[in-house]
């Protein structure tokens, strides 16, 4: 049964990706042209301005991870709204499967679609700006998962929100800037900054893309943190998700939008 | 054709003390308050109700898309709350108001999607599949994506998916609503067809009596969140039976006068309701045992009139569903 569910999900998410593919090239041309105006941006003004790691490669593996931290809980979280909108939710809930495992298989799918895109957005900005990263995919696809996994952690938590209250986009937009602020937590002076989510994702990040750092040089305290914030953070939107998922049920909110 | 399998025990679906409050701006609305009912294998039962009787809410209960206050859902003597996921293996729904298909992918897209999430392989069951399109005239269709099919096909499509997952139990909410009548009668013949068929356990809910007393073999009925009336159509309707005549005869010159005849109707059968034209005569008459028809015939007989037609008033499920209704609503109003 689990297979067959998988591979019914990963068609249809694939099938209806195809069908809204203008959708998705405007993701990729949106996410570009905000890149390259805040990489032009921080040039004319000075890379010190942000706290990206100080310079203009900085910035870059800041927005890699602000991309997949966004699309990482937008997914989740707008598909829900989505469903609960055009009235197909009630019947994913149907399914024996469970709903938290279609999002999850669902999800799966979209992962490689959006790493794809963002391997893509990647290499057009290298192209285009002329910046040298170290693209060790050995070292930089594990910090991916983690940070994308942690970013489903959001998503699922954002998502049991939708569950209850629907329309919640507006959120959303909040969430996304809230994301930015998080990436600019100076470590020095906050040490308690590791333990939140993202965080140390990007300074891994920095170090491999920026220092040619590979992952198993990492020290073992920052990879133990990095490794225990992806499991805390999924598990918190996972428990809040169900949180919503019983209140939504009790409340008879499954069906409306 | 591949059927669901069949099961075992007699009662397939048994809810016992089904209780829902919901709170709407710190106001308590009860939902539903007590229902229990069970459904046998293979029974297609009907569930009527005016708006807000609870209808949609006891079957969202049942499926465990609402979390009932109290009260037991048992299907296939699977616990629903104990053993949701057993559960659902065993029960399939079209949902109101619901769209329960993608729009943007095609009905062959939607059927094999929602069966396999189901954990039925599209693989393995193409060729049920293509019954259910052959049965529900979707095969002109399947390729064309939802959004793009009249509100009939649409909700055709709901019923493919719901029934392509062979689910022994399978609700339909409300499945004709808004078609046109051509379409309703469609669905209700393939309704007929897949029920004798493959024997399966079908609950449907709807407003169109019509529906109920074409499809299905037994009636419940939900007034203010408690079941009023739980009975096969058959006896329902034989509960509301009369025995309401209408006896048409022509006024001719073998008549013996007609003033005499209408006197003597009068006098024997003072219930009855007389109507003249120029040519005919129309009697109305709710007689009070079996035998008093053979009575005004015998009179009528006598006087020589010659009887037109002999019509006796059809009770359907609308006016017994109404009467019960009103009846209900005036013992707790």
């Amino acid at each position: 049964m689990w297979l067959i569910a998988l591979k019914a999900s990963w068609r249809q998410t694939f099938t209806l990706a195809m069908r809204y593919l203008f959708n998705f090239f405007s993701a990729v041309i949106t996410m570009y042209i905000v890149f390259l105006l805040m990489f032009y941006g921080v040039r004319a003004v000075g890379a010190g301005a942000l706290d990206l790691g100080g310079t203009l490669e900085g910035l870059f593996t800041g927005y890699i991870i602000w991309m997949i931290v966004l699309v990482g809980y937008q997914d989740l979280a707008y598909n829900v709204a989505s469903e609960a909108q055009t009235g197909t939710l009630e019947q994913l809930y149907l399914s024996p499967v469970g709903y938290k495992w279609l999002a999850f298989f669902s999800q799966s799918l979209n992962s490689l679609l959006n790493l794809a895109m963002i391997s893509v957005i990647t290499a057009i900005m290298m192209f285009t700006t002329g910046q040298k990263l170290n693209l060790d995919m050995l070292s930089i696809l594990p910090v991916f998962i983690a940070v994308y996994i942690q970013a489903c952690g959001l998503g699922f938590a954002l998502a049991g929100l939708a569950l209850i209250f629907k329309r919640i986009q507006s959120f959303f937009q909040i969430v996304t800037f809230g994301v930015i602020g998080l990436f600019m937590i100076p470590w020095a002076s906050f040490p308690w900054a590791k333990y939140l989510p993202f965080t140390m994702g990007q300074h891994l990040l920095q170090e491999i893309m920026m220092k040619g750092m590979k992952i198993t040089q990492a020290p073992a305290g920052h990879l133990t943190v990095f490794a225990a914030v992806t499991v805390v953070y999924l598990g918190a939107g996972l428990g809040l998700f169900a949180l919503a998922e019983n209140k939504a049920k009790a409340m008879g909110l499954l069906g409306q939008y | 054709m591949p059927s669901p399998p069949r099961r075992e025990s007699e009662c397939y679906l048994d809810v016992q003390g089904l209780r829902k409050t919901f709170i709407d701006k710190k106001r308590k609305v009860e939902a539903i308050k007590d229902i229990s009912f069970s459904v046998a294998e293979g029974e297609m039962v009907g569930f009527l109700g005016p708006n807000g009787a609870g209808k949609t809410t006891t079957i969202k209960s049942i499926l465990g898309l609402v979390k009932p206050d109290s009260g037991t859902v048992t299907v296939d003597g699977i616990d629903c709350a104990r053993n949701h996921r057993e559960a659902m293996k065993q029960m399939a729904a079209v949902l109101e108001g619901a769209r329960n298909t993608y729009w943007r992918l095609t009905v062959w897209e939607n059927i094999r999607f929602f069966a396999g999430i189901h954990g039925v392989s599209a693989t393995k069951e193409k060729d049920y599949f293509e019954y259910l399109l052959e049965v529900l005239k979707l095969q002109d269709k399947r390729n064309t994506e939802v959004r793009n099919l009249s509100s009939g096909y649409k909700q055709k499509t709901a019923v493919a998916c719901a029934l392509a997952k062979k689910t022994p139990l399978v609700f339909l909410d409300e499945p004709t609503l808004g078609l046109d009548v051509e379409s309703s009668y469609e669905l209700r013949a393939a309704l007929r067809s897949l029920q004798s068929e493959e024997e399966r356990t079908i609950v449907v809910s709807s407003h169109d009596m019509k529906v109920i007393q074409d499809v299905c073999d037994r009636v419940i009925i939900i007034s203010g969140g408690r079941i009023v009336t739980d009975e096969s159509i058959d006896g329902l309707l034989s509960l509301f039976r009369t025995r309401n005549y209408r006896i048409v005869i022509s006024q001719n010159t073998n008549m013996q006068h007609a003033e005499s005849l209408l006197a003597e109707i009068n006098s024997g059968f003072p219930q009855a309701e007389i109507s003249e034209t120029p040519n005919t005569i129309e009697i109305a008459v709710d007689f009070k045992n079996p035998f008093e028809i053979y009575e005004l015939i015998e009179t009528l007989r006598k006087s020589g009139a010659p009887i037109e037609s002999i019509t006796q008033e059809q009770v359907d499920l609308e006016r017994a569903f109404l009467e019960i209704v009103r009846r209900e609503n005036g013992l707790c109003g």
